[in-house]
């Protein structure tokens, strides 16, 4: 049984589109990031399965019981918010102690005392116990509520953009700290997150949202190596995608991509696309730059030394623009130099150049 | 270096001058009616004036608790009390329906409540006064209670409903997921919350009702239900003006409000809210 199930759930504002028919599953027991940009969708999935959002239309169901019109009372979540919510007038006892206080039967003092006691200590925060909100760091802040969720014990857990008010270090260890709380507790989890390499580092799946719509549910492997169309290839990663227009030829008995700066060969299983208009994707580490032997040249129009990484943005004949990565221990190219590009065959994502759809990846 | 100081010092003057003539134009009277209630009855007018008294005498004090101003404080702050826990508890819950609810006749709801503050409340007195008497609670201290809230009761909801959308919804989305209903939601973290809100609309009310003198005047005749205004409105006699028991009972009639707002300054101060929400 999902533990938590969308079926074509809808929410319009007015005449703008929140979210547009989501079919989605959430494992028992899984890690699930919902990722997209602002105004994708993802935050207002969060608030349809919190009950905090009235849906449109379509069903949620958390562990095989329908609650598409039940309050967020009855609906046994714990959330922790982007900015912790932490009630102001409570001391960090309080706060924590309050999801249990609000249940009913309301459970005896000294068990609430109890189970917040262990939340708190294996959170590290046992010592602010009966300090106010606005007296600990932020860090600690962001623990507090995720004690507040914890203490429940509840059947899912929804994180709406929890580490994104930390500073980058903090982030960091607290992502580390959630995996492993995970990995401990083997809850269910939803979690919201405009960052892909949250998404990337701590999910069991990704599911991508773009314009209301789910794009591509997956590990983040597959998110990564066989994205379903070109918005999901640019959005996860680093940098950005880099794309170039053109179709497929042959050569040789290998089908090559055929571009306004020239060819570039391709996964010998690409032979089966049939001809059309397509676009190609390459990230910037599936390009190695050299002096000669590559299958397309330009100059380097803009050199970036990034610790162990070299990128190159290398402007093509046509103009257009590639980003290629090197190691700078091997290659280096200053500005205006000119360049091959190697593209390597198995990492080619080649898609529909209309829609956007994922047409051939290289690998397979 | 120096130019930019004095600037800064005469400007500094110059606020300090304006602060001190303001607040000398509006405490000067009180300070003249204080000092006028410890004169004996002969000496208030006598010209040209003298600003201390020459032998201070508490017998207008005495004269006015002689003439049972006891009672009738009691009366003025069972009446306010009241009228003040029962506007404060309507209004919250009808200022945090409109703030936080969406429900038909809602916006309705929001204008006609503007709408009903502009009506003077002089127009109101006779046909309120016709409604008293036909549910017999002409002259009695209930029927007082229930016309002050309901006169105040507009501008309650209002200040309260602009509180309630000032405070962060995620607090209160997290009391919901946290199991709350609305209603727990409202009394275990939104009032909280809102306890500047609270005073500040608490003591407008308290504030209009311990002055009121119009309403009281009209709606009680007997001495049971008589408020302290209404009864200082009494030493304006048929046979001149007693102005000793007056100013007394002026001077009376201000302290409470007056410790009641030094008492509740603090909670004036915002801030409350702070630490909860980040971001």
């Amino acid at each position: 049984m999902s533990a938590v199930r969308f079926s074509g759930v809808s929410k319009n504002y007015g005449p703008v589109v929140a979210l547009a028919g989501l079919d989605l599953d959430v494992a028992e027991g899984e890690f699930l990031s919902l990722l997209g940009p602002s105004g994708s969708g993802k935050s207002t999935t969060l608030g349809l399965l919190a009950g905090l959002i009235d849906a449109d239309g379509g069903k949620i169901e958390i562990a095989g019981r329908d609650v598409t019109a039940l309050p967020p009372e009855k609906r046994d979540l714990a959330m922790v918010f982007q900015n912790y919510a932490l009630y102001p007038h409570l001391t960090v006892m309080e706060n924590i102690a309050f999801p249990l206080e609000a249940r009913k039967p309301k459970p005896d003092a000294g068990e609430i005392r109890r189970k917040v006691e262990v939340v708190a200590q294996a959170l590290g925060i046992g010592a602010l116990l009966a300090r106010y909100p606005r007296e600990i760091s932020g860090g600690q802040q962001q623990r507090v509520a995720l004690g507040r969720a914890m203490v429940r014990d509840p059947k899912v857990f929804l994180l709406d953009e929890p580490l994104s008010n930390l500073d980058a270090r903090l982030r960091i260890r607290m992502r580390r700290d959630l995996k492993a709380l995970h990995a401990q507790l083997g809850s269910t989890i939803v979690y919201v997150t405009h960052d892909q390499s949250e998404a990337m580092t701590l999910s069991s799946r990704i599911a991508i949202f773009n314009h209301g719509r789910l794009q591509q549910v997956a590990p983040p492997a597959e998110i990564y190596d066989r994205p379903a169309n070109a918005f999901v290839a640019n959005f996860v990663g680093d940098r950005e995608m880099n794309f170039l227009d053109g179709e497929l030829g042959v050569q040789g008995g290998v089908p090559r991509f055929v571009c306004a700066g020239g060819s570039v060969a391709l996964h010998p299983s690409a032979a089966v696309l049939d001809a059309g208009k397509l676009r190609m994707g390459v990230r910037a580490e599936a390009i190695a730059p050299g002096r000669d032997k590559g299958d397309l040249r330009g100059t380097v129009a803009l050199a970036e030394l990034a610790g162990p990484d070299l990128f190159l943005t290398v402007r093509l004949a046509d103009d257009t623009e590639i980003v290629a990565r090197a190691d700078p221990r091997e290659f280096a190219a200053r500005e205006g130099e000119s360049v091959s590009l190697a593209f390597d065959p198995a990492r080619i994502h080649l898609f529909d150049a209309e829609t956007g759809i994922a047409r051939h990846h290289g690998a397979a | 270096m120096t130019d930019v100081f004095a600037h800064a010092l005469r400007r500094r003057a110059a606020r300090l001058a304006v602060n001190a003539l303001i607040g000398l134009f509006a405490l000067l009277p009180i300070l003249w009616g204080f000092l006028s209630s410890l004169k004996p009855t002969d000496k208030i007018v006598e010209f040209p004036p003298r600003l201390l008294p020459e032998n201070p005498t508490l017998e207008h004090y005495a004269r006015i608790f002689a003439d049972n101003a006891a009672y009738f404080i009691a009366n003025s702050i069972a009446v306010s009390a009241a009228s003040v826990l029962l506007t404060l508890a309507l209004g919250a819950l009808a200022g945090y329906a409109i703030a936080r609810f969406r429900f038909p006749g809602r916006d309705t709801l929001m204008v006609s409540t503007v709408a009903v503050m502009s009506i003077p409340i002089a127009s109101l007195l006779v046909p309120t006064f016709t409604l008293l008497s036909a549910t017999g609670l002409a002259d009695t201290r209930l029927g007082l209670v229930l016309l002050y809230s309901a006169y105040q009761l507009p501008v309650v909801v209002w200040m309260l409903y602009g509180y309630f959308l000032s405070l962060p919804v995620e607090v209160e989305n997290a009391a919901r997921v946290d199991g709350c209903s609305p209603t727990r939601t409202l009394f275990k973290v939104v009032l909280p919350l809102s306890k500047p809100g609270l005073v500040a609309a608490g003591l407008f009310v308290l504030v209009f009702a311990w002055n009121d003198f119009v309403v009281a005047v009209t709606m009680t005749s007997s001495e049971s239900a008589r408020t302290f205004p209404v009864a200082i409105y009494f030493y304006l006699g048929f046979y001149g003006r007693e102005w000793g028991p007056l100013l007394a009972a002026s001077i009376v009639s201000i302290v409470p409000i007056v410790a009641i707002f030094v008492f509740l300054q603090r909670h004036f101060v915002s801030g409350l809210t702070g630490g909860g929400v980040k971001g």
